[in-house]
């Protein structure tokens, strides 16, 4: 009998002191839990602000009041857009980067270039 | 035995025995004694196992009010979701500010305190606030919205009785530009006009009431208008307002026609919702919405589109337009007068007004009544904007009625309400309810009533392109985007009688006429005839360039590429009659 009115005594020491560490605990994390909380409002509307101020210097009446003084833009015109597919077709890529001559190299790569020399062939043709 | 008998009489002998344990007189003491502490301990578990399991639910459901705790000194004015263009570009949102107020039962030197106030904020008026400070109330504002630098001065001079609170304050980052379809929030953040208030109506004022809408946390509301389309529009009727010296006022809509989406609305002068004090200036009230007006000859598109719908009228029906049309003491004139007999599509590019009046009246009167109650005509028009008028309607519908209505005179409407029954003539007859907010095609298509025939559309588009081409539209044709309209102009009405000099010109501009994306409204209201117009004053020469204007700096910006490919109208048109023949 006096043994468990021991062991009893015991438990609720343990318990009294744990649950006390638990309620410490739980106020410390309640207070970081609110500061965060509050710094976290206090970011988003430090955000928000920033944002308006944003939306305010990027308006399209400041902005092109910005560009109508600072740059020689104009307005863009209906004919100056046009399709990919309108585009000439790209040159041939006949200068390579590690030749030592590039000019004779397009000449040997490309037979139908007209030079001034005349060639056996075109010899022949004429 | 039975069964049923066998039960009560085990229980009975249970609660003997253990009655007989704890009470009887002939049981051992000691033995009576641990019973009873066995007792004591089954009691006791129970109630501490209660106290624990409840615990336990308490720790699975958190406490909501415990872990939110806010600050003494916020959150008067709630807060209001963003609003934003369609693009996501911020067009309102709220910024916290704090607001000064006193206690004055808690002042103890009202003069120390009135003189350090009015040093620090020089534009507080002494006497008043000595006033106020010397009451007995408990609670009063002195300065709504100050800036940090102004309060941290206040906080500085450590008078008692005084105190911030931060407040949420509405701020529009663009100014006047969107000012008429978000309209504005008076002091205590509630919505008094525009979108802002129809969020108010949506429930934000009730949460408002309970105090609940306090945190940031509100979804954005995404509107339909794309501010760059906003800001040129403005400024080409800003423009516009100039060059044509217009008198009253001009306005200007950009719709999408196949879904029903406002992408710009302006009607200058407009206000600053900043500074809400201007929007009570009648000048400045949207007259898209909120005004209504007799449109003169855009309305003859519905007439047209109504005689070719019935299957009355084809595109190669003629109307005789040789002499005026009398009517008792009245006479309809045109203004373009041709004097012969007119084709169908000559009527629609030279405006007669004797043709479309013939063509209304081979409808008849209930036909045509019907025609426009099916468009939308003839009832106001709610949209999201809590601002809406009711059409002006003749209340004894007769013959002179349909014949004046037929060329937009007789009947009265919202510009708004007129521009949903066009983009239904141009979108293959699909009569859209417009609307301010971002909506997909795919749910206008589920609003959308079909009130024309697909071809009737077909051969609407490729009249309003020969207008552009050859009519009296000719002044808006961007080469490239292949655009077509309709000029307007009426007679405004002083002292019961049309004048001849005060003007209302309309021009509704479709782009492309091909395959209709956009309409482009613009309203001047009294333009005056200057030099560049060679002394004219009607639609033509004043609306339809500044729609011009205007399509060619928002086409761009609404992705829609220029082609130079495209036959002219009157091949188009030969082309499609005879597909659907």
């Amino acid at each position: 009998m006096r043994l468990i009115h021991l062991f009893v005594i015991g438990v609720l020491l343990a318990a009294a002191a744990y649950v006390y560490q638990i309620k410490f605990d739980a106020t410390l994390q309640a207070e970081r839990l609110a500061k965060l909380r509050n710094d976290i409002r206090r970011e988003r509307d430090a955000i928000a602000t920033l944002r308006a101020e944003w939306a305010k210097l990027s308006n399209p009446g400041r902005i092109q009041g910005l560009a109508q003084r600072h740059l020689a833009l104009q307005p863009l015109d209906v004919t100056q857009i046009d399709t990919l597919e309108n585009l000439p077709a790209r040159a041939p890529q006949t200068i390579l980067p590690d030749i030592e001559d590039p000019i004779a190299a397009i000449i040997e790569n490309e037979p139908d270039l007209p030079t001034g020399s005349a060639s056996p062939a075109a010899g022949g043709m004429r | 035995m039975t069964r049923s008998s066998a039960a009560p009489a085990a229980l009975h002998g249970a609660a003997g025995l253990i009655g007989r344990l704890l009470y009887g007189a002939n049981v051992d003491r000691a033995a009576k004694a641990r019973a009873r502490i066995g007792l004591a301990i089954v009691v006791f578990s129970l109630v501490y196992g209660v106290i624990a399991a409840r615990l336990l639910l308490y720790g699975l459901a958190a406490d909501p009010a415990a872990t939110r705790r806010s600050t003494a000194s916020d959150a008067v004015a709630t807060a209001r979701p963003d609003i934003l263009d369609r693009n996501g570009e911020v067009l309102a949102t709220d910024v916290r500010t704090p607001s000064l107020f006193a206690e004055p039962r808690k002042i103890i030197d009202v003069d120390e305190a009135v003189e350090l106030l009015t040093a620090t904020l020089p534009d507080l008026d002494a006497r008043e606030l000595r006033e106020r400070l010397s009451s007995r109330r408990g609670f009063i504002w002195l300065r709504r919205e100050i800036t940090s630098r102004q309060q941290a001065d206040i906080h500085r001079l450590g008078i008692p009785g005084i105190g911030f609170l931060n407040e949420n304050k509405r701020v529009y980052p663009n100014g006047a530009v969107v000012s008429h379809v978000i309209g504005h929030v008076n002091i205590d953040n509630q919505g008094i006009a525009g979108i802002e208030k129809w969020l108010d109506g949506r429930g934000l004022a009730d949460l408002h009431l309970a105090g609940l809408a306090t945190d940031r946390l509100q979804k954005p509301v995404e509107l339909s208008i794309d501010l760059r389309v906003q800001h040129a529009l403005r400024e080409e009727l800003l423009a516009a307002r100039e060059r044509y010296k217009v008198k009253v006022a001009a306005a200007g809509l950009v719709t999408d026609v196949r879904s029903g989406e406002v992408v710009a609305m302006v009607s200058v002068p407009d206000y600053d919702p900043n500074d809400p004090r201007q929007a009570l200036d009648e000048t400045r009230l949207n007259r898209l919405t909120t005004g209504v007006f007799e449109l003169g000859s855009t309305f003859k598109a519905l007439t047209v589109a109504m005689a070719l719908d019935s299957g009355k009228a084809t595109l190669s029906s003629t109307f005789d337009a040789r002499a005026p049309l009398r009517y008792g003491r009245f006479e309809i004139n045109d203004y373009h007068a041709q004097r012969r007999i007119l084709s169908l599509p000559e009527v629609f590019t030279y405006s007669s007004n004797i043709g479309t009046a013939r063509m209304a009246l081979g409808q008849g009167i209930e036909a045509h009544k019907a025609f426009l109650r099916k468009m939308g005509q003839l009832e106001r028009l709610r949209t999201e904007l809590p601002e809406s008028a009711e059409p002006l309607v003749p209340k004894n519908w007769a013959e002179l009625n349909t014949v004046t209505i037929a060329f937009g005179h007789g009947i009265a409407v919202a510009p708004l309400q007129a521009v949903m029954a066009v983009g239904a003539l141009m979108n293959g007859g699909r009569l859209i309810p417009p609307t301010f907010l971002k909506r997909s095609e795919a749910e206008a298509a589920t609003l959308a009533k079909a009130v024309i025939k697909p071809e009737t559309s077909m051969r609407m588009r490729y009249l309003m392109r020969l207008n552009a081409e050859k009519g009296s539209a000719r002044r808006v044709d961007v080469p490239g985007y292949y655009v077509g309209g309709k000029t307007g102009t009426a007679e405004k009405v002083v002292n019961g009688h049309y004048s001849k000099t005060r003007l209302l010109t309309t021009f509704m501009a479709v782009l492309p006429s091909d395959e209709p994306r956009y309409l482009i409204t613009i309203i001047l209201d009294e333009p005056q005839p200057t030099p560049e117009t060679k002394g004219f004053a009607t639609s033509g020469w004043n609306a339809a360039p500044t729609a011009g204007r205007v399509v060619e700096r928002i086409a761009p910006l609404l992705g829609l590429a220029p082609r130079f490919d495209l036959p002219p109208a009157d091949r188009q048109i030969l082309a499609v009659t005879s597909a659907i023949r």
